[in-house]
């Protein structure tokens, strides 16, 4: 009840100044929008993670130094990264998920969601992106830092593990955060595939009641706010992993 | 200083709100300004035959809503300029002075009506129809009940399908990648107008072979119109004259057979009513 009120109180402040929040009086069209906060949320919350750790992966398949495992990823980040992010999706989830559909005898069987298409094509897209600023960082380490470390006897996997990616992760957080503030923003392809993050519910809203301003405003706002606490985050991070001396 | 910064930045954020509002506030003098530019822009939709779609063989427009747009312009006396719009934008366009009027296959809803001024005379009637498998057993709306059913982003079956059906809608961007998202089974029926529907089947029998819509009533037929900005009077009441004309000499009935619409029963109806009115 209270809830009830506050957003009559809302509704009723905002259309003074000439914001048309009424829609969020009304049943599926308000639920529609507050779950496209919750959507979005969630994509970022999962994407983040996946963009990271495959980027890490291809970065480290890419600096391996052996053709089978760096020509295979080289060729995807260069297709990845030089084709429209919509485009892929629009390509995935039209042509690719039919092509699984048919492979598994019928899209009844096919578990493959809009969702996931947008985690995947996005996840990898920006994997992508992290994987050239990683391998960025992993060629700036010293070679002489290599060389001492080969020389105490690490392997190669040792010293990508304890010595290139440690430092490259450092010189590289400034790209990889930036990396992630364009992913939170991309997020906002899946609307082309019917994936209700917030973006699509607006649409939705609006094409039905041409409020477009008041939720422009309402995502415009959302937005910035994530953005500056991955901003924010990102250079905690960067605080508190600084090397003394080191430069980075 | 900080607080000097913040009201500095508050009221330049007003000022582009207000600037937005007045732009959709502005211009009533739309017919005085297509009189003296001699054109007439038109935001037309073009997203298949019947109503709009481009000639691969001429590359021009053509289309049920082109001939329209076309025969008002004539009766005005000014020449056609057409702008093409999609579901979710074409409010937008119509609202920032982009067009003069929307021919773009909008159905008259009182939620529209409160934002958007209308011809009061309909140029048409249409409803929604769903494309389905031949093999999914789905007879009637109520069968969609809690499965995914694709439409075009900004159609106004949304509400009905959600709310008196029950149904998943998943809004795609427009009518194409909605039937290709059928085609793909990741819904089990699109729901788009009955006449262009109705027509790519007819059209494409190969494709189509495993389709068909076997639901025997339309989804909320309503009257299509055109629309135009809030608070344009003369404006208004020209197209609608200009509308009746074409009611009562049957040009409208001619368009829509020339263009293959396969339900003219209300305009048979009008071309009745309005000729024997004269």
């Amino acid at each position: 009840m209270q809830d009830m009120n506050l957003s009559d109180l809302f509704v009723s402040l905002t259309s003074r100044i000439g914001l048309n929040y009424e829609f969020l009086a009304t049943g599926y069209e308000s639920q529609i929008w507050r779950d496209g906060f919750v959507t979005t949320l969630y994509l970022v919350a999962l994407l983040i993670p996946v963009s990271l750790i495959f980027g890490l992966l291809f970065a480290a398949c890419l600096t391996s130094g052996k053709l089978w495992l760096s020509s295979p990823v080289r060729g995807f980040v260069e297709l990845t990264r030089n084709t429209p992010t919509l485009v892929q999706l629009m390509f995935s989830f039209l042509v690719l998920n039919t092509f699984v559909s048919n492979l598994v005898g019928g899209a009844q069987n096919n578990p493959l969601t809009p969702f996931f298409w947008v985690v995947a094509v996005v996840g990898l897209h920006i994997a992508a992106l992290h994987a050239e600023a990683i391998r960025a960082g992993i060629e700036a380490v010293p070679a002489s830092t290599i060389e001492a470390a080969r020389g105490i006897g690490f392997s190669q996997f040792q010293i990508l593990r304890y010595v290139e990616v440690p430092l490259a992760f450092r010189a590289s957080l400034p790209a990889i955060v930036n990396n992630l503030i364009n992913l939170v923003k991309l997020t906002t392809v899946g609307n082309a595939i019917a994936v209700s993050e917030i973006t699509y519910a607006s649409i939705m809203v609006w094409t039905q009641r041409d409020n477009v301003v008041s939720l422009m405003i309402a995502i415009l706002l959302f937005f910035s706010i994530i953005n500056l606490i991955v901003a924010r985050i990102g250079l905690w991070v960067e605080r508190k992993l600084a090397v003394p001396g080191y430069g980075i | 200083m900080p607080s000097m910064k913040l009201a500095t930045m508050t009221s330049a954020f007003a000022l582009s709100i207000f600037s937005l509002m007045a732009t959709q506030a502005s211009a009533d003098a739309t017919l005085d300004r297509i009189k003296g530019r001699g054109a007439l822009t038109v935001g037309v939709i073009l997203s298949g035959a019947p109503f709009g779609y481009i000639d691969p063989k001429t590359q021009e427009q053509k289309g049920f809503n082109i001939d329209i747009a076309k025969a008002l312009a004539e009766d005005l006396g000014v020449k056609l300029e057409t702008v093409t719009v999609t579901p979710p934008n074409r409010v937008q366009f119509l609202q920032q002075g982009k067009v003069d009027l929307l021919i773009a296959n909008m159905q008259y809803t009182e939620d529209r009506a409160k934002v958007l001024d209308y011809v009061p005379t309909a140029y048409d009637r249409a409803g929604g129809a769903a494309v389905v498998r031949k093999d999914s057993g789905l007879k009637d709306w109520a069968d969609l009940k809690g499965k995914p059913v694709c439409v075009s982003q900004g159609s106004n079956y949304t509400q009905p399908l959600i709310e008196e059906y029950g149904a998943v809608v998943k809004a795609l961007p427009s009518q194409p990648e909605s039937l290709l998202a059928l085609q793909g089974g990741n819904c089990v029926a699109a729901v788009h107008v009955g006449a262009t529907v109705g027509l790519l089947l007819e059209d494409r029998p190969e494709d189509w072979k495993d389709y068909a819509i076997p639901f025997p009533t339309e989804l909320i037929p309503s009257d299509s119109v055109i629309w135009l900005r809030k608070g344009e009077k003369d404006t208004q009441t020209a197209l609608d004259n200009s509308v009746k004309k074409l009611h009562a000499s049957g040009k409208l009935l001619e368009f829509a057979k020339s263009n293959r619409l396969l339900n003219t029963k209300f305009l048979e109806e009008q071309q009745k009513a309005l000729s024997a009115s004269k």
